[in-house]
């Protein structure tokens, strides 16, 4: 084992590899410091350039590209009071208070610390526990495989958006798109033009949907804002400011870490959680809101906590977590890489090299951050009128590349139509991109299951493996209905 | 009317659309089928059904809840027929874009399209860079992927003689 750790070393520890990571960190940082653009956009517009590149830089550099974008959201978030992306909401509780007090360079440089610290944290979890799941993850077959499946979808669907109905007629939704071409005994559904017999596909489905709504809103809305940014001003973060946080940005890189690798919950909701546990359990809980460096410290090390986290039940079981890893997955597939139990022993090597690679771009976040921070404070002012038309010279252009398809261009553009129309309506996009990703597999499962069973549904609870999932499913519809009947109830409260 | 109830109705209407008249039509089932597997029609018929049930019970909330709390859409303060408008002409851009792609070829089209998309963001000012972003960044990014990527970007029939 030490033998192929050290031989992954080598292979990562390459000049190649350490650009791509310094550049995936930096374009990360870019995208995630411009308000509104988010990290699942620049992962999403990187897909087409990972075609031409070997498959563990292209991961590397999808997973640099995460990092830093995570990271990024809190810089507009401390300048601007506008996160760029929603993990970075409970930075600029404190952030921005800070920056007016002439600290944004301190808030900022306690935003990198702590990213980096739960970054490298959640790495490590990822290195001890993705394994051992895998290892169980042999053991189970189709009517298991379809549980668990269905158990991510339900989560995601739970998670996102405000209702878990829409969550799961979203879901629906992609699972149906998902059905488009040629199906496992080779009968083609939906063709409705040539070009749909090979069905859709993953890039421009997801590139349309998450990133083409963005520039019909501010087409149609044009609602773009104009923010006064802060100055860095003093920026030393002081032993006894980073020892008086260091039990938040642990605690918080432990719940970033748990809460990353259960599929739908992503680096948001940890951060959230992280956020009012430090709240709760500080000296200084009364001062969180006004401008306290240890409440940055606790959202941050929890939304870069939950990075590496959310690779765990991608890699081990070959499920995504949210909708980054959902894009992972599909460039996992496009380099012939199957995640899932069977990676770790058919492409060890690359696991090694992957795991490696993300510890590596910890510590690079760190050097990117200090020393461009001054860069990347200028980022968040560019006017989004001119970026966002970019974006879709970037996607059309990327886009076409992959496979020379002007079909594959109109399918990003009626995508993008889908998107800001899901938008319009309140139906959130996360759980479609996850079920049109896991629809394939989802399907198969579920025919093997049946075939196997010559029929016979009670096929899906015939195992402790498939109960456990089964009561997992309902404790996450239990858990969300609940919590959408106590949010009924305190509104009629309101309007009474 | 309300919002909710339309998207109830659109929920219900599509997924109503898919089980009923397009599986029949557009999802045939083959002749043999090996074993005891299920027939191709059984997945998107299941997804189907199962979504008309939830467009159902999205509609029934709907109705007996009539003002659901939904955040509002952030807007210039422009009249819905202006926003509407906005994006029929957005769309008009896009099938026009298609369109030109085997006339003009894809490098004019590009171009075409960013400027068009630039202006209609009611970008007025920053000239020069509207310049560069609509003319200046499709050249460097077909020069990137053909160089770099080997990309063979289609020319058009209006524009082949003078090589793009």
């Amino acid at each position: 084992m030490l033998q192929e750790i050290l031989s992954a070393l080598v292979a990562v520890a390459t000049l190649p590899n350490l650009l791509i990571m310094v550049a995936g960190i930096w374009g990360g940082v870019i995208v995630g410091a411009i308000p509104g653009m988010t990290g699942t956009m620049a992962v999403t517009l990187a897909l087409p350039f990972t075609f031409y590149m070997a498959p563990v830089p292209s991961i590397l550099l999808l997973v640099a590209l995460y990092k830093g974008s995570t990271y990024g959201g809190s810089v507009s978030a401390i300048l601007i009071k506008t996160p760029g992306t929603a993990s970075a909401a409970c930075t600029a509780l404190d952030g921005y208070p800070l920056a007016q007090q002439g600290k944004a360079g301190k808030a900022l440089n306690m935003a990198l610390y702590s990213s980096v610290t739960g970054d490298f944290i959640s790495n490590l979890s990822l290195i001890f526990f993705a394994a051992p799941l895998a290892v169980l993850a042999l053991h189970i077959g189709p009517p298991e495989f379809f549980m668990l499946m269905l158990f991510a979808l339900t989560t995601v669907a739970g998670v996102s958006g405000s209702s878990l109905l829409l969550g799961l007629v979203s879901a629906a939704l992609g699972l149906l798109l998902a059905t488009v071409g040629e199906d496992m005994y080779g009968s083609f559904r939906f063709a409705f033009t040539p070009d749909m017999q090979a069905g859709l596909s993953i890039a421009p489905v997801l590139i349309g949907l998450f990133a083409l709504p963005e520039l019909i809103k501010l087409v149609v809305m044009r609602a773009t804002k104009e923010e006064e940014a802060a100055k860095l001003g003093q920026q030393h973060v002081t032993r006894e400011e980073f020892m008086g946080s260091l039990k938040s940005i642990l605690k918080g890189s432990v719940i970033g870490s748990v809460l990353g690798a259960i599929p739908g919950i992503g680096p948001s909701s940890a951060a959230f959680f992280s956020y009012g546990e430090a709240q709760r359990s500080s000296k200084n809980g009364a001062n969180f809101g006004k401008g306290e460096l240890e409440g940055i410290a606790a959202s941050e090390s929890a939304n870069n906590g939950a990075c590496g986290a959310t690779m765990i039940p991608l890699l081990a079981l070959g499920v995504p977590g949210d909708v980054i890893t959902g894009v992972m997955l599909g460039a996992f597939m496009i380099q012939g890489l199957t995640p899932g139990p069977l990676l770790f022993q058919t492409n060890i090597h690359e696991v090694y090299m992957l795991l490696i690679g993300m510890l590596v771009s910890s510590v690079l976040l760190f050097f990117a951050g200090k020393i461009t921070m001054r860069m990347f404070a200028k980022v968040s002012h560019i006017p989004q009128t001119l970026l966002t038309p970019l974006v879709l010279l970037l996607c059309v252009f990327g886009i076409y590349s992959i496979a020379s398809s002007p079909f594959d261009v109109a399918v990003l553009l009626v995508m993008g139509v889908v998107g800001f129309a899901m938008f319009l309506l309140n139906i959130p996009a996360a759980p479609f991109l996850i079920a049109f990703i896991l629809g394939p597999m989802l399907e198969e499962n579920l025919r093997r299951a049946l075939a196997i069973s010559r029929g016979d549904l009670s096929v899906l609870l015939s195992s402790p493996i498939t109960w456990l999932f089964a009561a997992l499913i309902a404790f996450v519809l239990f858990i969300t209905v609940r919590r959408e009947v106590q949010k009924l109830k305190t509104e009629r409260r309101v309007e009474q | 009317m309300p919002k909710p109830v339309l998207r109830g109705l659109i929920i219900v209407a599509f997924f109503a659309l898919t089980a009923f008249i397009l599986v029949p039509a557009y999802v045939p089932r083959p002749a043999f089928i090996p074993g005891f597997a299920p027939p191709p029609d059984m997945w998107p018929r299941t997804v189907s059904l199962a979504g008309i049930a939830l467009g159902v019970l999205a509609l029934l909330f709907a109705v007996s809840r009539p003002h659901p709390e939904e955040a509002p859409i952030e807007t210039d303060g422009s009249s819905r027929a202006r926003m509407v408008g906005r994006f029929a002409g957005l769309m008009l851009a896009f099938v026009l874009f298609l369109v030109a792609i085997p006339l003009l070829g894809f490098l004019v089209s590009t171009m075409l399209l960013t400027l068009c998309i630039v202006l209609m963001t009611g970008e007025r000012g920053h000239r020069i860079w509207i310049a560069l972003i609509a003319f200046g960044a499709p050249i460097l990014l077909q020069l990137f992927f053909h160089s770099a990527l080997g990309t063979q970007f289609p020319k058009g029939v209006l524009t082949r003689p003078f090589g793009f």
